[in-house]
């Protein structure tokens, strides 16, 4: 048995050898020049250390483009996990098999078209001729045509609809780990079903709202084709700031520079967050 | 304390109908099994009875209420379930004290109570760990005391010991039935161990395949009178011995098999007489008359000489070749044949010195039992 263990564990370790390798060399490799050109000045084939491009990227400007985009993947990552919850919870527990398939079929169903198309179809619905200014004009609760695309309102709405389902899934991952057997238990126990949800249904599935959570804070935070597309690049976010320093200006250091502060402030956020969320359901828990 | 019973239910899920017209009554403070193999509908009675499930139609009765539509969180009813659904995210104290804080006892007499229905169930020392810290037993019994602690009237348990090794189970099986007579609820235990049903229920239900109750009764009734093939067979081991009326009645009898053993009836007399090479049943000829039988006769109730001297006490001498020899250490198990197809299970006990010694294939053995343990079988 003992043998048997050791054999499945080397073949384990063999099996995640290709992996790290992909990841040593295609994410972990530039990211240390990432961080070299950030502290290195290599102009005129001289290397000089120096902080000077920090001091460049944390002024109010870089840090107030930092605190928008968090701000604004805080609060897409709360929308979603909202909208998420019940969708999942519906999902997992009030239909059959039959139809627990096609709904996450159809929660996928997204990703099988380019993000970009994705995007650009938000377009046909808000802009000035778009489905919405058209039906509103025709039904005549508008007069003018309404602004809707180029603002935080519609950066935001896009960024719920394609990254939703990172949160359905993973909620609903942790419904399916979960068995019916304890809500019967509660119910058998003299618990009403609002009891049974706050006591037993929730604390139980509160992880994959963390999961979801922290899953879109990362991929939001550094978004760069909603924001163009939506925002129209009147407030820059992080990943339009990143690309305007790699691809417009050229300033690969001070680049680098905002990369890693930027990638600091999001490993604090993802800290308190998960901070928070086993506080909450700590709360859960021992309410009484 | 009052009594349990369902009147006239039916359940069907989909197509498949589960349960047809189902009558059961369970008295007040008895200790009551339902035995069944796997899929006749026992858990769905379990499932009605703690209001998981609706009836189709039908009603339940604790005692004089009509609890039919009453939801499951409504009924002084609790369950144990079968991998226990215990709430991992709570420690031990919790999950007992999870329905006292629903009824929002005072903190200091939920304390008490738990640390008290804890120390009945030996788990003084893991009351603050949680649940995945406990063993198998341990977990059994959190989920015991979480199910008690608020006094239900009935006190379903749904193959409790299923997820438990087998030293394990006695010892729980032991306190099982010392807690059902300390707490005096009703315990409804579902089971398809014959086993576990015989040890603690002091009332028993049959059930077959198609979710019909096939006998009702004390475990020594069950064991000793089954009424059907079914109950025989399903219920400990046995010899189904099957006959025809080998008298003037035979050429009424259709589609006799070899097999089949033939009773001869001496006159109209009650007593059918077989003696060596014939049986002597304990048995109105009116129940045989012209109609084919069987027989259950357990293999324990069979004793085994190597000669063929009549033992005092029983009535009945069958001469047989071993075919085979099971060796158990606390008995031994033979197979022997009497004639083609007519083959009997004996459980011959080691007695030691006193017993019969020890027979190997091939040899020719004589078989002793008494007529008064071979049960006719209704069809």
């Amino acid at each position: 048995m003992k043998e048997f263990k050791q054999r499945l564990s080397n073949s384990f370790f063999f099996s995640i050898v290709p992996g790290m390798l992909w990841q040593i060399l295609f994410l972990c490799v530039p990211l240390v020049f990432i961080l070299g050109l950030s502290f290195f000045d290599v102009t005129d084939k001289v290397v000089d250390f120096t902080l000077n491009y920090y001091r460049l990227v944390t002024n109010q400007f870089h840090l107030l483009v930092i605190l928008r985009s968090l701000w604004v993947s805080c609060l897409v990552a709360t929308i979603c996990s909202f909208i998420a919850y019940p969708v999942a919870y519906f999902i997992a527990f009030k239909v059959n098999k039959r139809w627990q398939g096609i709904g996450l079929f159809l929660l996928v169903l997204p990703f099988w078209i380019n993000f970009l198309l994705q995007v650009y179809a938000w377009c046909f619905i808000l802009e000035r001729n778009g489905v919405i200014n058209s039906i509103l004009l025709k039904i005549g609760l508008i007069s003018e045509p309404l602004y809707l695309m180029n603002n935080m309102v519609a950066v935001i709405v896009v960024m719920i609809q394609a990254y939703l389902p990172f949160m359905i899934l993973p909620i609903y991952s942790g419904m399916a780990r979960f068995s019916k057997r304890l809500i019967e238990a509660s119910y058998d126990l003299g618990a009403s079903s609002t009891y049974t949800f706050w006591h037993i249904t929730l604390p139980l599935t509160i992880s994959g709202i963390k999961t979801g959570f922290i899953l879109i804070l990362v991929m939001t935070f550094g978004e760069f084709t909603i924001p163009t597309l939506m925002g129209g690049g009147k407030k820059l976010f992080v990943g339009t700031l990143i690309s305007e320093y790699f691809f417009t200006s050229r300033s690969m250091s001070q680049g680098s520079a905002f990369v890693c502060v930027s990638g600091i402030v999001l490993f604090v956020a993802i800290l308190i967050i998960n901070k928070i969320f086993s506080q909450i359901s700590g709360v859960v828990d021992h309410e009484e | 304390m009052s009594d349990i019973r369902l009147v006239n239910v039916c359940k069907s899920f989909g197509q498949e109908k589960v349960l047809i017209n189902y009558n059961l009554s369970v008295s007040a403070g008895s200790f009551f099994a339902l035995l069944g193999p796997s899929g006749c509908g026992k858990t769905t009675i379990l499932r009605l009875l703690a209001g998981f499930e609706q009836v189709d139609s039908g009603q339940i009765f604790l005692g004089n209420q009509d609890i039919t539509n009453l939801p499951a969180n409504e009924r002084s009813i609790n369950t144990v379930f079968q991998n226990y659904a215990l709430f991992p995210h709570l420690n031990v104290f919790d999950n007992v004290a999870y329905s006292l804080r629903i009824k929002k006892l005072p903190n200091e007499l939920i304390t008490q109570k738990v640390l008290k229905i804890l120390h009945t169930v030996h788990l003084d020392k893991q009351v603050y760990k949680t649940i995945d810290q406990l063993s198998g037993g341990q977990q059994q019994r959190v989920a015991l005391a979480r199910a008690v602690i608020n006094e239900p009237d009935v006190l379903l348990l749904d193959e409790p010991l299923a997820a438990l090794d087998l030293k394990l189970r006695e010892r729980v099986l032991v306190e099982l039935i010392e807690l059902q007579q300390k707490l005096k609820t009703t315990f409804i235990y579902i089971t398809h161990d014959q086993d576990e049903a015989l040890a603690v229920a002091d009332q028993m239900a049959i059930m077959n395949h198609d979710g019909r109750i096939e006998q009702i009764g004390e475990p020594g009734q069950i064991y000793d009178q089954p009424k059907t093939a079914f109950v025989a067979k399903f219920v400990g081991t046995t010899n189904i011995i099957k006959g025809a009326c080998a008298s003037t009645y035979l050429e009424n009898i259709k589609n006799v098999e070899k097999s089949d053993l033939l009773i001869y009836l001496e006159g109209v007399d009650k007593n059918l007489n077989l003696n060596r090479d014939k049986l002597i049943l304990n048995l109105s000829d009116q129940e045989l008359v012209n109609r084919k039988f069987s027989f259950s006769l357990r293999p324990e109730k069979i004793v085994l000489t190597k000669t063929d001297e009549p033992l005092i006490g029983y009535d009945n001498a069958l001469q047989g070749q071993v075919i085979s020899v099971i060796y158990h250490g606390k008995s031994t198990l033979y197979r022997l044949r009497v004639n083609d197809g007519f083959v009997l299970t004996v459980f011959d006990q080691n007695r030691g010195q006193n017993g019969f010694s020890e027979a190997s294939v091939g040899d020719l053995v004589y078989m002793h039992w008494c007529s008064t343990d071979v049960i006719l079988l209704a069809d």
